[in-house]
Parts: C-alpha cells; sequence; structure tokens
C-alpha cells in the first residue's frame, strides 16, 4: 500500500479519501457554482469591478474545491500541499507583475 | 526517521518523505505546469485590450457554446474520482466504464474547441492577425494540446483495464492520472473566467 493511502479512514473517507456521495457533492457545487457566475453575466446594470471582482471569487471557490477535494490534496501530506501551492503563489505573482508591467488591470483601471 | 527508512526499504517506490515518489513527482510537474500556464495568462491579460485591429474578444467569443464546453469539462473530474473510487474497491467493471466516459467528455471538450477554432478562422481571426488572436490561440490551443495528452492517457488506462491488466494494486496509475486530468480542468476554470467570462 502506498503512503499516499496508508491514511485510516476518518470522517467516511475511503482510504484517506473523500467518499463518492462527497465526490457528488463537490460536482453539484461546481455545476451551480458555473451556472451563477453565466447568470451574473446576463444581470443588466451590475457594476463591472463587482462582477469581475464576484467572477474571480468565484473561480477561486471552484479552482479550491477541485484541488482539495477530487485532488485529494485536503487529505493528503502537507508536503505536497507545499509542492503545489509553492509554484502556485510564483504563477500568481507571475501575471500580476506582467499585468503591472504592461498597465493591463481587470478590476481597477488606470485613471 | 528510522520507520521512514524502513519503509524505503520495503517499497523501492516510498522515500524519506514517506510519499511515493511517483506522486510526488506528479505534484512537482503540476507545479512546473502553473508557472507554464501562469505565463501564459499573465500574456493574454497584459496584451488584453491593446490590438490595433479586429476582431476583438468581444466580437467573436461565444460564452454560451463555452459555457457547454466548460461544463463537460467540469464534469469529467466527476467521472475521473468515480472511476478512482471503482478502481480502489475493486469495482473494474465501472472503472471501465467511468474511465471510458471521462476520455469520451474529454473528447468532447476538444471537438468544441476544434469547431470554435475553425469557427474563428473563418470570421477572419487567426494567429497571425493581432495580438488577441496570437494570445488567445497560444494560451487555448496549449491547453487544448494538455487535454488531448490526457485523454490518450485515460483511453490507455481504459485499454489496459479492459484487457485484465489494471487492478486494484494499480490504483497509484489511475491517481496519477487522475491528477493530472484535474489540472487541466483547474486551469481551464481560469482560463473560463479570465478570458470568456470577464467583460
Amino acid at each position: 500500500m502506498d503512503a499516499s493511502h496508508s491514511q485510516a479512514p476518518s470522517h467516511g473517507h475511503e482510504e484517506g479519501h473523500a467518499s463518492v456521495g462527497t465526490y457528488i457533492k463537490v460536482a453539484m457545487v461546481l455545476a451551480i457554482v458555473t451556472a451563477v457566475e453565466i447568470g451574473a453575466l446576463y444581470i443588466p446594470g451590475l457594476p463591472p469591478h463587482f462582477l469581475v471582482g464576484f467572477l474571480i471569487v468565484m473561480s477561486i471557490l471552484k479552482f479550491a474545491l477541485v484541488v482539495a477535494f477530487f485532488m485529494h490534496l485536503y487529505y493528503d501530506s502537507k508536503l505536497l500541499t507545499a509542492l503545489f501551492v509553492g509554484p502556485l503563489t510564483i504563477a500568481c505573482a507571475i501575471i500580476l507583475a506582467l499585468m503591472a508591467l504592461f498597465g493591463s488591470y481587470i478590476l481597477l483601471q488606470r485613471g | 526517521m528510522a520507520e521512514a527508512h524502513a519503509v524505503a526499504h520495503d517499497d523501492p517506490n516510498i522515500g524519506v518523505t514517506g510519499l511515493d515518489h511517483r506522486k510526488l513527482g506528479m505534484w512537482a510537474f503540476l507545479g512546473s505546469e502553473c508557472m507554464f500556464f501562469g505565463s501564459l495568462i499573465g500574456t493574454y491579460l497584459s496584451y488584453k485590450g491593446k490590438s490595433i485591429n479586429g476582431p476583438g474578444p468581444h466580437e467573436i467569443l461565444n460564452i454560451p457554446l463555452t459555457s457547454v464546453s466548460a461544463f463537460v469539462l467540469l464534469m469529467s473530474s466527476l467521472l475521473m474520482v468515480l472511476a478512482l473510487a471503482a478502481v480502489q474497491r475493486n469495482d473494474m467493471k465501472w472503472a471501465k466504464v467511468w474511465l471510458f466516459m471521462t476520455a469520451l467528455f474529454g473528447s468532447g471538450f476538444v471537438g468544441f474547441q476544434c469547431f470554435e477554432f475553425t469557427h474563428f478562422v473563418h470570421l477572419g481571426l487567426t494567429l497571425h492577425t493581432n495580438l488577441f488572436g496570437t494570445t488567445f490561440f497560444v494560451l487555448t490551443g496549449f491547453h487544448g494540446a494538455h487535454v488531448t495528452g490526457g485523454v490518450i492517457w485515460l483511453l490507455s488506462l481504459w485499454v489496459l483495464a479492459l484487457r485484465g491488466k489494471l487492478g486494484p494494486q494499480d490504483s497509484l496509475k489511475v491517481e496519477i492520472c487522475g491528477l493530472y486530468w484535474h489540472f487541466v480542468d483547474i486551469v481551464w476554470i481560469a482560463i473560463f473566467t479570465l478570458v470568456y467570462l470577464i467583460p
């Protein structure tokens, strides 16, 4: 048995992973959030800054749910979390640095 | 520490960290992929709105169509974890079904993307048209190539399962393939929001 499966089942997890029921609940949340995101685009009169902020928060939520439950990072070793979150932080920094260098802002327009 | 070394002697794939090398390697690879896609997304956003000629994103992007393909890819992640759960409980009949369905949904996503790219070319947007065309096709094209690679990987596992060469002892192989598959899904979550949804 490999180390990733060596954790004792707890909180209803199978082999240290989420149960099938949890997977289905997470998928339902993902589907609902996606529907809400798309629906928000068609709400008239929504302030652009609010819409952009809302869409970014919703996508971060979906991203976190997939990583935590489908990729099992919530149940796995903290070393794996560090191995992923470290480069992810660098990637976000690269995006923000490039946007700042090129004067491209999606939330705050240059006045 | 001594226990960790003892484990390492029992299984050559387990190192001093107590983790399987293959899984550790996949997470390190996914970390590097984060920076790869981060650079492409950063480039797209940096050049957003800076094209001197059309067509631009607001004239060409089809949000309803892409929403369907995004939903298909999102649901393929559910099918992938169902496949892993089936392999772990030695339910190979359902494992084959879920693996094939995941590959099918992935192929559907690639099909949507091929249609979208062809449609855009007919509307006059190519890799050379403007900054939007260049950054859009490079970003989404690399993602599509990753999805295609994932579909081939999934079909390989499915063929192994059909030939009876995949069992619960191989669950780590399915899990590692699943990590890659979920990664292409989360990259699309970011691309879908930043490229398609944000006005």
